[in-house]
């Protein structure tokens, strides 16, 4: 029975998930170690089970609401408002994505039903924080309803006293918005438009409105997001040079940084050019799109894994160039020798070596004035802006002849030279392209930040943007930005939050057994177990479903030649069988 | 690998004439690369010659420094050279391994208590020679382990799929790293198993995961010989150099006269001729990613006790220093990834001291972009320049 297998295997992993918890948090006490581990082990065991598409969807995405919760909710409680929106949003997506429907009103109760189920899980997940994580983490009764008062929108409006009616609310807010949210967007996906509005719609209105909840409930969540947008613009230009064209580019985080250091350099008062950030985002873009042709230029030839080193090479160099060419003796002349004649080079601070550029003007507009660093609203908006613009050209672009070059040239370069394809002006363009958006992502960043050092555009940036193309989907934008939302999410949000959380509650716990609190080890602290964590779902994403979790068709196609090479993987052989997701 | 050894059999004549040298794309390459050379090198070069020029000890003591360097570079780049050589692959995480072999000599070492003030000479070296045995021994059974997990189920997938999983498995092994040099975790096991060695370890390795990790100065300090002003050459440089060749030696022996060996290169040069010459495939590529661990582990040791530090990162800037050097030789090669290692560490002495330290490793990736632009084989390398 194939099943038991499945069973044992999931069910292991959870209580190995357990075991390690249990090990690791000995603060945290052997019942909630094994609570934990339990919990992990049912999710496990619920997701290999046969269960209906509708349930799955909502457990699915319910988990990523859940765990913002748990994470967030001891000192803002007022994110699991948030967090069922979007879960419900993503609910409302996957279970279309696994049994589609026709009829709009069906494809409506289904949605709402997944999208109940993902709310009241996160909103579960609030309960449980109020009841059972905050106490544990020292926060006490009167402090935690302080945060739900504070946090929770509409609670003061409404005129909600006391606090179990304040977390009622909040509770019934976050499963009906999730609801209503899944059942939009199932709708929406159901109906037969191309391009589908209605569905843009429904996935822009908790995107376009999470500032607004954020500044109400004072969440403090754009901090996060607006890092997160940045990386998923990277990776969505990274997956035109790798999921298009099939150019594996190791050193992407060189377009970044020659963008953001090109903003820097021309709009701050640093080498005294001060333009205007509307000027200087195109003139970043073009430098970056111009550096791409200078490294597409002499790789052209290459291919396969030696392309990919020469481009880790590049992407190494550019940062020690930055690091190099400044942060010297002031005004200090170099002497070089000219067969003999001296030649006095002066010596120019261009890029303030490893101290970097600070500060960095930021853009004006007429009615808001210069953006200021400590108002995230107007810079969230115009990323959304830069981001819209992003994918809307990159996916007519895909659709256009150059992009089905791209791709006929990543099936097969000979065959695509064959047909008449520049082969030379196809990858030029690929890498040039690709460099051009991280340009703008650099230039926004470098604003935004209002500061830039060589050590933020390391060989990690290069890789992490790579992991998120390819634990979405090489060649699928949907997918790249799920796995974008995932892997900066959880670099972003879940691990240095959830990290303090832990060190919260082995603290509390400590103080309680009166045991003085000591260091806390690599083990415990998750931030150093982030490496390993990238590692692991390199590794497991190539053994299990190398095509990513949203695949791009034709990529899948080439993944799975046949079912041999994969079959002792149950996961992987289920999503071949299954029909919904190949549809 | 396999192909520079046995003796080619007379090739067909090609059905494609051979490309002319000159292409027009080559053509302005080279217009360019003397464009620029005129410009910004020659100025660059004359000042650093007549600099050289001036100083002959130290030009010879940075000589003697890069060749010490060159061959502990050389015996990471065969680590490369031989997975290359078998499933051209390039094994990212081989780097790693080698900075793993720092963290468990480390942990050897004080786990056996060697001390430079208190342990006898001879204690030392015995210890020594048995903790290299060991270091070798775990790191070549990791490598195989991973090579079992994370490569093998990969062998038939896309070229890309093994490369990724190796990106991972490197990080994995960085973690691996930080989990190691975690005194913390070290003291709650020694707590636990109430042991003063594991204690040591501990203390070794000190609160804080990240950082640098200093390993005790054991090596003999001593001078084999001297010229005042311009030489210096201790016992640790010839041991570091002495231990290097004799491993690079032990290998191309191994690879050249036995059995097995010439099952490596069979694999290497066909895999599924060499299985139906009765070579199991599996068995040979487990044995080359044996010894190409033991070999990073090896390197790890030697690195470790030569410079006297280890921290996590060391792995990447090593993986790369001698993935350039393979390249630089020819990889496949393993006479050629020797030469390579030891150019490499020639050139990074002489950037470090010359051009400075910041700039070096800028230096060795445009010597790689260059190598791998005009002469994709490498130096010793024969025609595989399809696989560019």
């Amino acid at each position: 029975m194939p099943n038991t297998q499945r069973y044992v295997k999931t069910g292991g992993i959870g209580f190995a998930v357990g075991a390690f918890f249990l090990w690791n948090y000995p603060n945290l006490g052997i019942g909630a170690a094994l609570l934990g581990g339990l919990v992990i082990a049912a999710l496990c065991l619920l997701y290999s089970a046969p269960l209906p598409d509708m349930i799955k969807a909502g457990l699915i995405a319910g988990m990523f609401g859940a765990v913002m919760t748990i994470v967030y909710g001891t000192d803002k409680p007022g994110v699991a408002i948030i967090a069922g929106m979007l879960s419900g949003l993503g609910a409302g997506l996957l279970v279309f994505q696994r049994s589609p429907q026709a009829n709009p009103k069906k494809a409506a109760i289904l949605g709402a039903e997944a999208g109940a189920i993902a709310g009241a899980w996160t909103a579960l997940a609030l309960l449980l924080t109020a009841f059972v994580i905050a106490p544990a983490a020292g926060v006490d009764a009167g402090e935690f309803a302080e945060h739900l008062s504070e946090t929770v929108i509409f609670a003061d409006a409404l005129g909600l006293g006391s606090d179990i009616l304040i977390l009622l609310f909040a509770f019934a807010f976050s499963t009906l918005s999730a609801a209503i949210l899944g059942a939009a967007a199932c709708a929406a996906r159901s109906l037969p438009l191309r391009p589908n509005i209605p569905l843009l719609a429904v996935i822009a209105l908790p995107v376009l409105l999470i500032p607004l909840i954020d500044r109400a409930g004072n969440l403090l969540l754009l901090d996060a997001l607006i890092p997160i947008y940045i990386f998923i613009l990277l990776a969505l230009g990274l997956n035109i040079v790798v999921g298009y064209a099939g150019l594996l580019d190791l050193g992407y985080a060189a377009f970044f940084a020659i963008g953001a250091y090109t903003t820097a350099m021309l709009s701050s008062p640093h080498l005294g050019i001060n333009l205007s950030f509307w000027l200087v985002i195109w003139v970043a873009a073009a430098v970056a799109a111009i550096a791409g042709l200078t490294l597409g230029a002499p790789t052209l030839p290459l291919r396969g894994d030696y392309l990919a080193i020469v481009t880790l090479g590049f992407g190494e160099i550019v940062p020690i160039l930055f690091r190099s060419l400044g942060g010297g003796p002031p005004s200090g002349t170099l002497t070089l020798r000219f067969f003999g004649m001296p030649i006095g080079i002066e010596q120019v601070d261009l890029t303030g070596g490893n101290k970097g550029i600070n500060p960095i003007s930021p853009p004006h507009l007429p009615f808001i004035g210069d953006f200021e660093p400590s108002n995230k609203i107007p810079w969230y908006y115009l990323l959304i802006v830069i981001m819209g613009l992003a994918i809307f050209f990159i996916n007519r672009l895909r659709d256009s002849r150059q992009g089905r070059a791209w791709m006929a040239m990543r099936e097969d370069e000979l065959a695509a030279d064959a047909m008449g394809i520049n082969v030379v002006r196809t990858k030029l363009l690929a890498f040039s392209m690709g460099a051009m958006f991280s340009g703008f992502g650099g230039a926004f960043y470098g604003a935004f930040i209002g500061a830039i050092f060589p050590s933020s555009f390391d060989f990690s940036v290069s890789i992490i943007l790579l992991c998120m193309v390819i634990l979405g989907g090489l060649g699928n934008m949907t997918g790249v930005i799920i796995g974008g939302l995932l892997i900066q999410g959880a670099d972003k949000m879940f691990i240095p939050k959830g990290a303090e959380l832990f060190r919260d509650i082995a603290n509390e716990r400590a103080s309680a057994t009166g045991s003085s609190t000591v260091g806390v080890s690599a083990l415990q602290d998750l931030t150093q177990q982030r490496l390993l964590l990238f590692g692991i779902v390199l590794v497991v994403m190539m053994l299990v479903r190398p095509e990513g979790l949203l695949p791009n068709e034709r990529r899948k196609a080439e993944l799975h030649p046949d079912d041999d090479t994969i079959n002792s993987n149950s996961v992987a052989a289920e999503a071949e069988s299954d029909p919904s997701l190949a549809a | 690998m396999a192909a520079s050894q046995t003796p080619s059999s007379p090739q067909a004549a090609p059905l494609v004439p051979r490309e002319p040298f000159l292409t027009k794309r080559r053509a302005f390459s080279i217009v360019g690369l003397i464009i620029f050379l005129g410009f910004f090198a020659i100025p660059i070069y004359q000042t650093i010659l007549l600099e050289m020029w001036d100083d002959p000890g130290q030009l010879t003591q940075q000589i003697v420094i890069g060749l010490t360097k060159g061959t502990y570079i050389a015996v990471i780049a065969l680590g490369y050279t031989l997975v290359y050589g078998i499933l051209e692959l390039i094994n990212f995480a081989h780097g790693d391994l080698f900075m793993i072999g720092a963290f468990l000599s480390l942990i050897f070492i004080s786990l056996f208590g060697l001390d430079p003030k208190t342990s006898s000479g001879i204690t030392i070296f015995f210890s020594l020679i048995g903790i290299l045995g060991l270091v070798m021994l775990c790191t070549a059974l990791m490598n195989a382990g991973i090579e079992r997990f994370a490569y093998r189920p990969l062998r038939k997938a896309p070229r890309l799929a093994p490369l990724i999983s190796a990106i991972g498995m490197s990080f994995v092994l960085q973690n691996l790293g930080i989990f190691l040099g975690d005194g913390l975790i070290w003291d709650k096991i020694a707590d636990g198993l109430g042991s003063d060695a594991i204690g040591r370890v501990a203390d070794a390795m000190g609160s804080q995961s990240v950082a640098p990790k200093n390993i005790p100065d054991l090596l003999p300090n001593g001078q084999v010989f001297f010229i005042p002003n311009s030489l210096k050459y201790t016992y640790k440089d010839l041991l570091v150099a002495v231990v290097s060749l004799g491993l690079l030696a032990g290998l191309y022996s191994f690879v050249r006269f036995t059995k097995l060996g010439k099952a490596i290169r069979a694999t290497a040069q066909d895999r599924d001729a060499a299985r139906l010459m009765g070579i199991n495939a599996d068995r040979t590529i487990s044995v080359t990613f044996l010894i190409g661990g033991a070999l990073g582990g090896a390197a790890g040791m030697i690195v470790g006790l030569y410079n006297g530090t280890a921290v996590f990162t060391m792995g990447f800037t090593a993986g790369l220093l001698s993935f350039t050097a393979a390249v630089l030789g020819g990889i496949g090669n393993i006479l050629g990834s020797a030469l390579g290692g030891l150019l490499i560490g020639l050139i990074l002495a002489l950037s470090d001291q010359y051009i400075g330290t910041r700039w070096s490793n800028a230096v060795i990736f445009a010597i790689l972009v260059l190598i791998l632009l005009f002469r994709p084989t490498g130096l010793l390398g024969q025609e595989g320049g399809q696989k560019a």
